[in-house]
Order: C-alpha cells, then structure tokens, then sequence
C-alpha cells in the first residue's frame, strides 16, 4: 500500500502523510546518537562516533560536530553527506547575515534559514528529503544562550535538553530525569557524559566513539568554542568515572 | 483505487478528482484544532496547543502568528509548510504598503494567500501546502472585524465563526449551534474557549488564545485568564447540569 | 541645499531636518518632513534627489518591519545602518543608482546606548558622536565641534541645535524656513519643539 506514494517526496498520501519525510526520520533513528543540553552559563553538544576502526585515522576535525558561525555550533545525526551540504549553507547564511547587518546572525534565524531550506525539499522538486537531524546550540543578544533542534521535515523547536538519532527516546528521558533548570555547563558536561554511557550500545566510553564541544562567554562576553580533543575527552570520562574501566578480556 | 491520478497534481481522476489536494486535506485534519469568531467588535481566535514539554522551550512553538499590524493567522496541519507560507504573505503585507502606502486588506491578503496555496495545486513538481489557516483582522479606517477561512485547495471564504484541523466538524457544528450576532469580547473569547473545550480535554494549558480589537491590538491571553474562563465554562455546565437533575428529582418525590 | 544635523547625547540622539522642499530657484512646499521612523527607536532622515529619497526612505522602512514581524525581534540602528549602507552600495552599482544621503539615529536597546550614523549616496557609512549633511554642514560642524561633548543633556542639546539653525539664518544665502526636530531614546522616537 504505502508503496505507491513513497516512490517522490513531493506526494501526500491518502492519509495526509509524506512517507519520504517519515522515512529520513527513520533512517536517523539507527544514526549515531548527539544531544545538547542548554546550561546556565553555556551549552554541551556530544555525540557518538558510529563508524571506528583502528586504521581510521584520528584526525582533528570532527564529524559529528561542527561551528557553523562565531555564535553558533550543531551536531548531526544521520547522512553526513547531507550534512555537509546544509552545514555549508547554513555557513553562508551566516556570513551573508554578518555582511548585511554586520552583526552575528541571531541563532533561531539561522536555524529558520536551514529549516526553510529542508522544507523546500519536501514540496517542491522531484528530490528526496534531506536525511539529516541536527542540534544547535548558540548565543545571542537576544535570548542569551540557546539550544534547538531540527529534523527533514523542516520544523524546529528550542529545547533545554535534547537528543537525536539512535536511543533517543531512552536518552530523552533519562535527560527528563536529571535536568535541573540551573543546571551548570560543568554538571551538564557529565550529565552529557552518563545519557551517552547508558544510551550507547558499546560498552565502554572512550574519546575513540565519542566527540564533545562547548560553548561559553569568556571574560569579554564573546563566545567561545571548545571542541574537546580525544585526551581531553578521555580525561573528562576519567573524572566522572564513566571511561577507563576497560573490561580487559 | 486511486490508480496513477494521485501521482500526479494536475491531473483529475476519471470522476473529477484531484487527489493530492484531498489527501492534503488529511493533514490539516491530523492538525491541532483552531477556532476563529467574529465578535461585535473584536475577533478572536483560539488554538488547541500541544503540550509542551517538560524539556521544550514554549517561547519556539507558535500557533497564532502576525502577518502585519493589523492582520493575524492561525493555522492547522504541517507547522513548516506554515512557516514558509507565512512569510511568503508578511512579505506581500510589506510590499503592499510600499506600493500602495495603505496596509493590506484583510480580504487581499487573505485572497494572496489563497492564492498561492492554489498555485501550489496546479504546478508541475510540487505538492499543495498542507494546512488551513484562519485569518483575522481589521481594515485601514474600518472598524467591522473580519474573519476568513483558505485551505489546500485555494479556496477562500468569509466566516462568523470556524474551526480548522483536527475535529473541526464538532467544533464547527458547535459553533453553529452557539454563536449569536453581536457578541462581545468577553462572550467571543468565552465562545471560544467553550468550543474549544469540545475537542481539548486537558483544559486551559492546551488552549492559546488570541483577541484583536478594533483598534488593532492584539492580545495574547495569559494562561492564568484562559484557567478562570475554563472553570467559570466547568461551573457553568455544573448547574446546567444540576438543573436538569432537579426537575427529574422532584416529579420522582 | 538642503540641511540634515544629528548628534549624540548623553543616552539619546537629537536630529534636525529642514522642511523645505525647493525646486530650482523656487520653494514649492515648506512644511516637508524629511524623515522617516524604521523602528519604535530609530529614525533616519533623508536628502537628494527628490523621489529617490522618499522611495528609498520606504523601502528601507519596510524591509526592516518586514524583519521585525518576521523574527519578533528589533533591529538595532547598527544594523540598521549596515544595512541601509548594502543597500545603497548595491545601487550605486546598478544602472540607476538611488542620489540619498542619509543620517540613522537611534537607540540601541540591547546595549543601551544612542548611536548616529552618517551614510552618503556612495554607500560611505560611519558612526559618529554629531553629523550633518548639506551645506547646512559647512556652517554648523564648526559649531558642534566647539560645543558638543558625549554626555549632553537634552537641554544643552537643544540649546546647541538652536546655535546652529541660527547660524544658518544669518550666514546661509538660503532662507531654510523652519525645521523638524526629532529625538530618539529609551522610550522611542519622537518629535520635539526647540
């Protein structure tokens, strides 16, 4: 049955729905997990690397998380090559903004961008979905710092703490059950840390599986990016007691 | 059933159908409800609103949006076909009043609106948008309140009273049975709420309500206001309730 | 020959437009508001090419509401200026460039603080403490120069302001009429009497 209305995005089927767009949804469900959470003084996004092997070379850029303006970062869940192509455009929002208004573009505005460019894909076009969720987590003057997330239909909403891609249903509630409104950004970094430990299939966390990133004002109210490179990640796990019990077997 | 007539948009069915607009339709039936009632002189609309949740930040999920000064919308079915479709219309708002230097109508814009979602039904490549939307407002130097109703189609109409989106049959056989001329803000937005109530269950924190009065103001009701319209409603329905039982009560004795 | 003054107080901006609308040797109209408000907090007052300003004026003014309604946010007047700026720059790029200069006064509510920019039809734009544009500009820069400081009060700003339209009075071959006064700050823009 579903068959005859899944074959283009641009068709609703007889019940009202867009199979294409609930399909991406699916296929980012078995995607590597990434979630935010939105602290008091800055935000976490972590997430986990899926593919690792030990030729795969370790290398300093990341690929579940990116800077996508001064004021903004995401992480992503789902085709990374799609990814790619949002994450440049929405690259090139943000500098546009920065040229018209010599100002950081305001995050849900770019959030918007990004999102009425998924959208368009689902109406118009004889071309698939973007098969890409993402979270967001930024600053502005506006409303201070914030975190939002976005799936392939093109609707978004703001969060205080959110999870995208494998387990997030199991992940989402664990964050329901330890979130404090005043929560700081150190005790949402091992609040990020244990949802990732309970959540993850693999049964040892390691700066190998995992990336992790923040956002902070420094003294000057600017923000400030810290992707955390493997050591300090392994250091953090170390801290809170959730990597290095490696199962020697 | 349906064969290849549903495949694509701008072709009818042997018996006169055009298939993805009814099956956009669906969607803005699977939306959260909307209400729209024209007051004496004030217009209301009131959304069903879904729960926000624990971890959500209710400041990003918008039902009711502005248009421009004097024009609101509501609206049922797909929230990012909306997004797109609304600033499509604020767009026309603007331009409209640097070309003409007097605001929209409430009836062109409406109008525009219907009109893009019809181009959307009878273009190649696309699918229609999937929602309805109630719009409100108040024309330049005119003091009657306007309320109108698009949908999937294109089409637009002018309404008392309607609903859109999920249950909007109840809710609209509702307003039909209920709504008087001339009401007043208090008894529309009361309107409002009560018919509402017809399709919520979970009371004041699931309904927004919005109130435009004749001087273009908008106001967004507090929850806290919308609460005290649910229990007077719930108080109401009481004694309606008790009356009922007492006449019963006394041909027994 | 047409004069625009702007400067910057203590927590307020005070601009003066003349209101006279001339053509050739001949004044057609004398009570012509020459400024239009983009915002709640910002103003920007317009000279050129008639037409032209009052066309780009609107557009201006329309595209920062059209932003406004579409993210329920305000624009400051930085970027406001910024872009007005891209806009003329634009233009005079095109084939029919748009002739306006422009002062943008306003409020900045995030940061608290009044700021003017002063933008010309080739699309220069700068932030300054007191502008004008004009001829009127040769006889009351030096004026501003010897008397503005940072934290004016309002009072001493209008008294300066008045030092200047009076010193176009007497020293300007032109007889500018009469001019609008406009003030904005934390409560908006509006227009005042000297």
């Amino acid at each position: 049955m579903a068959r005859r209305y899944d074959a283009r995005t641009t068709i609703f089927s007889p019940e009202g729905r867009l199979y294409q767009v609930e399909y991406a949804m699916e296929a980012i469900s078995h995607a590597g997990t990434a979630l935010g959470i939105l602290a008091s003084d800055g935000i976490v996004i972590a997430a986990e690397k899926k593919v690792t092997s030990k030729l795969l070379e370790q290398t300093t850029t990341s690929e579940k998380i990116y800077l996508l303006n001064d004021n903004v970062i995401c992480g992503v869940a789902g085709i990374t090559a799609d990814a790619n192509i949002l994450i440049n455009y929405a690259r090139q929002a943000a500098q546009q903004y920065l040229f018209t208004y010599d100002e950081d573009i305001p995050v849900e505005q770019l959030v918007q961008r990004l999102c009425d460019l998924k959208q368009g894909y689902t109406q118009y076009g004889g071309l698939r979905p973007f098969g890409v969720s993402f979270i967001y987590a930024g600053h502005d003057s506006h409303y201070g710092f914030q975190l939002y997330h976005s799936d392939p239909s093109g609707n978004y909403g703001g969060w205080k703490a959110t999870c995208i891609g494998a387990n997030n249903a199991s992940a989402q509630s664990l964050l329901k059950q330890d979130y404090k409104d005043d929560i700081t950004l150190k005790e949402a970094k091992e609040l990020a840390a244990k949802v990732l430990s309970k959540t993850m299939d693999s049964t040892t966390l390691s700066s190998e599986k995992l990336e992790f990133a923040t956002i902070s004002l420094n003294d000057e109210n600017k923000v400030v990016y810290h992707l955390y490179k493997p050591d300090e990640i392994d250091l953090l796990l170390k801290e809170h007691n959730l990597g290095g019990q490696e199962t020697e077997q | 059933m349906a064969g290849s007539y549903d495949r694509a948009l701008t072709v009818f069915s042997p018996d006169g159908h055009l298939f993805q607009v009814e099956y956009a339709l669906e969607a803005v039936r699977k939306g959260t409800c909307a209400v729209g009632i024209r007051g004496e002189d004030c217009v209301v609309l009131g959304v069903e609103k879904k729960s926000v949740l624990k971890l959500q930040d209710p400041r990003t999920v918008r039902k009711i949006v502005t248009l421009d000064d004097h024009v609101c919308m509501a609206f049922a079915g797909l929230s990012a076909d909306a997004r797109v479709l609304v600033n499509k219309a604020r767009i026309e708002c603007q331009s409209h009043r640097l070309t003409v230097e007097d605001p929209v109508s409430v009836e062109y814009i409406t109008r525009y609106i219907a009109g893009i979602q019809q181009k959307y039904t009878q273009s190649g490549g696309v699918r229609p948008f999937g929602i309805s939307t109630l719009i409100i407002g108040f024309d330049a130097n005119d003091k009657v309140p306007r309320l109108y109703q698009t949908d999937p189609s294109g089409i637009y109409s002018a309404w008392k009273a309607n609903a859109i989106g999920r249950s909007s049959k109840t809710v609209r056989e509702f307003l039909e049975k209920n709504y008087k001329e001339g009401l007043t803000k208090e008894e529309s937005i009361k309107l409002a709420v009560k018919s509402l109530l017809e399709v919520v269950q979970t009371g004041a924190k699931n309904i927004e309500i919005a109130v435009m009065t004749s001087d273009s103001v908008v106001k967004n009701l507090e929850i806290e206001e919308v609460e005290a319209i649910v229990s007077e409603i719930e108080k109401e329905k009481e004694a309606e309730a008790e009356k009922k039982k007492k006449p019963s009560t006394s041909t027994a004795q | 020959m047409e004069t625009l003054i702007g400067m910057v107080g203590k927590d307020f901006v005070l601009t003066a437009a003349d209101t006279s609308a001339a053509r050739s040797i001949t004044v057609m109209k004398s009570n012509e508001d020459k400024s239009r408000d983009l915002n709640k907090h910002i103003v920007m007052l317009y000279s050129g090419e008639p037409g032209d300003t009052v066309h780009f004026a609107e557009y201006i003014q329309r595209n920062v509401r059209f932003y406004e309604i579409k993210n329920g946010i305000e624009l400051t007047p930085k970027a406001a200026a910024t872009f007005t700026r891209k806009e003329l720059a634009t233009s005079l790029r095109s084939r029919h460039p748009y002739a306006v200069n422009l002062l943008i006064a306003g409020y900045d509510v995030t940061t608290l603080t009044s700021q003017l920019y002063w933008i010309d039809y080739l699309g220069s734009s700068i932030s300054v403490p007191f502008a004008a544009h004009g001829y009127g500009a040769y006889y009351t820069l030096s004026l501003l120069d010897r008397y503005h400081r940072p934290d004016l009060s309002l009072d001493e700003a209008k008294i300066l302001i008045k030092k200047c339209i009076d010193e176009l009075k007497s020293r300007f071959i032109i007889n500018l009429a009469d001019f609008k006064i406009k003030v904005a700050d934390k409560d908006g823009v509006r227009e005042i009497e000297i």
